[in-house]
């Protein structure tokens, strides 16, 4: 009796069997509307985590930065104040002002808290025929250090005894890299002041740079110190290009 | 009893499987939809957020206009002849900080994303421009001597970090840049040219995957003074070491 309906095959066993079945379509329907209402509610009134957090980033930053300003605004004020005193106390205004943008520049050796990173590659894992250069240590890989660490709120940095400033590069040149115009050779020693547990977790973060490295068999060690020293810039500050802009001189 | 005798019709017994299957997905899925909702913020709390960083915003840009007031005030009372060798020396210190305005004959680098169509199976993202994209060039810049950079108005300074969140660029902590990506370099426009379009340089490798780059020397190019944050928290001046 295939060509009949399922309700009309005679056997009471049967009749058993399509009425559980219905029973169970029939919370299988209320399941899903209850799903669809459950998933058709959020996009209008629920924003994903993320976002909110970049933003709360975000005010943070703001708000250090104002503070920052703030804080210096105060300070040009009682600068100003002195200065208009007397000559010698124009002139010693002048000179505190000299000196926080000395230190803002890098021109002042720093100490504080922070970490020591050590880079190098591992001689014992290059084999045979292989290209030397292929894992060796790039001027870039230490340029996503150095930025990564930066992002993470390093103070000042150095490399192997060569503070970054705004004009310092770190490149290639023959075979080894140079900071400052001066060549570095490996191991490579970057010392950073900053929060010591934020600058090792951003290297130390899952797919960071440091597991990046690590994967093409660089040494690459994040050591927490209570206290590093970080050296003055020892180049020169002569610009040949750059000129300040004189505002309000002539009025 | 009953149970047993209709399990053991197989047909029945794969009805069973099948909405055994269903519904273990859709326990699944209203599982993880729940946790996201969770994890969510309503959009009356985001808004709220979004008052406040424009708050915080506002605030910041009024205090970065009174600093460059009191900054020009000092300069004006520094005009004292006595004191010409102090203010060069400002000057300078001011520069290498970033804190001042500069002027000086330059170059613009104009980097924007490659227009090539992406074939199906391509990674898309070698097409796009990345943040150590735009740290090589500036890095070249240096390099090539150049004194004063910026990109998108934004100076750079030594603090300054580069770094892509989602399509955008942040850079020095708090500013959003979005393509195209001007950076502006003071120093000698030759040599920083040179450098740049050098074989096998920065722009071949960028122009490699499509990247679209130009580069324009000006006679004088001005680049703004940092803005954000100049603070130290954990950093301080080293003691000075006696008997040296």
């Amino acid at each position: 009796m295939p060509g009949l309906p399922l309700w009309r095959r005679g056997s009471k066993y049967l009749k058993q069997k399509f009425f559980s079945v219905a029973v169970i379509a029939f919370v299988l329907g209320l399941l899903i509307t209850m799903q669809l209402r459950v998933v058709s509610q959020p996009p209008a009134e629920i924003i994903p985590g993320a976002r909110a957090h970049e933003l709360a980033a975000e005010l943070r930053r703001l708000e250090e930065a104002s503070a920052s300003l703030g804080q210096e605004a105060r300070d040009l004020e009682d600068k100003l104040l002195a200065a208009t005193q007397g000559y010698a106390q124009a002139e010693a205004a002048l000179k505190t002002e000299i000196e926080k943008n000395k230190t803002q520049a890098g021109l002042v050796p720093m100490v504080g808290p922070g970490v020591e990173v050590r880079i190098h590659n591992r001689p014992t894992e290059r084999l045979p025929g292989m290209n030397e250069h292929l894992f060796a240590v790039r001027d870039e890989d230490i340029l996503r250090v150095v930025n990564e660490l930066w992002g993470a709120g390093a103070e000042a940095m150095a490399i192997n005894g060569q503070r970054l400033v705004s004009t310092s590069e770190i490149r290639l040149a023959g075979t080894f890299i140079n900071v400052n115009l001066n060549r570095v050779t490996p191991p490579y020693v970057i010392v950073a002041i900053g929060d010591p547990d934020v600058l090792q977790a951003t290297l130390e973060m899952e797919g960071g740079v440091a597991e990046t490295l690590r994967k093409y068999g660089v040494n690459f060690v994040v050591e927490k110190k209570d206290e590093v020293e970080v050296p003055a810039y020892g180049g020169t500050m002569a610009f040949r290009y750059a000129k300040p802009i004189k505002e309000g001189a002539k009025d | 009893m009953a149970l047993w005798q209709r399990l053991k019709d197989y047909k029945f017994c794969w009805a069973f499987i099948a909405v055994g299957l269903v519904f273990g997905l859709m326990v699944a899925t209203q599982f993880r939809v729940a946790r996201e909702q969770a994890q969510a913020v309503s959009i009356q709390r985001f808004n709220e957020l979004m008052a406040e960083v424009r708050r915080a915003r506002q605030e910041q840009q009024a205090l970065q206009v009174r600093v460059d007031k009191l900054r020009k005030q000092l300069n004006q009372l520094a005009e004292n002849p006595g004191l010409a060798e102090l203010r060069s020396e400002l000057d300078a210190a001011r520069i290498q900080a970033g804190a001042i305005d500069v002027a000086g004959p330059g170059i613009e680098v104009i980097l924007n994303d490659s227009s090539a169509v992406v074939q199906p199976g391509q990674n898309p993202n070698f097409y796009v421009l990345h943040d150590e994209d735009i740290l090589k060039v500036l890095n070249e810049l240096r390099a090539a001597g150049a004194e004063a950079l910026a990109i998108n108005g934004e100076r750079v300074i030594a603090r300054t970090e580069v770094r892509c969140i989602g399509p955008a660029v942040l850079v020095n902590k708090t500013e959003r840049l979005a393509p195209p990506y001007i950076i502006t370099a003071i120093g000698d426009p030759e040599t920083m040219e040179a450098s740049l379009k050098m074989k096998g340089g920065v722009i071949d490798t960028l122009r490699y995957w499509g990247i679209e780059v130009a580069v324009k020397k000006h006679p004088v190019v001005v680049i703004k003074a940092y803005k954000g944050a100049t603070g130290f928290k954990y950093a301080r001046p080293a003691p000075v070491e006696k008997g040296e």
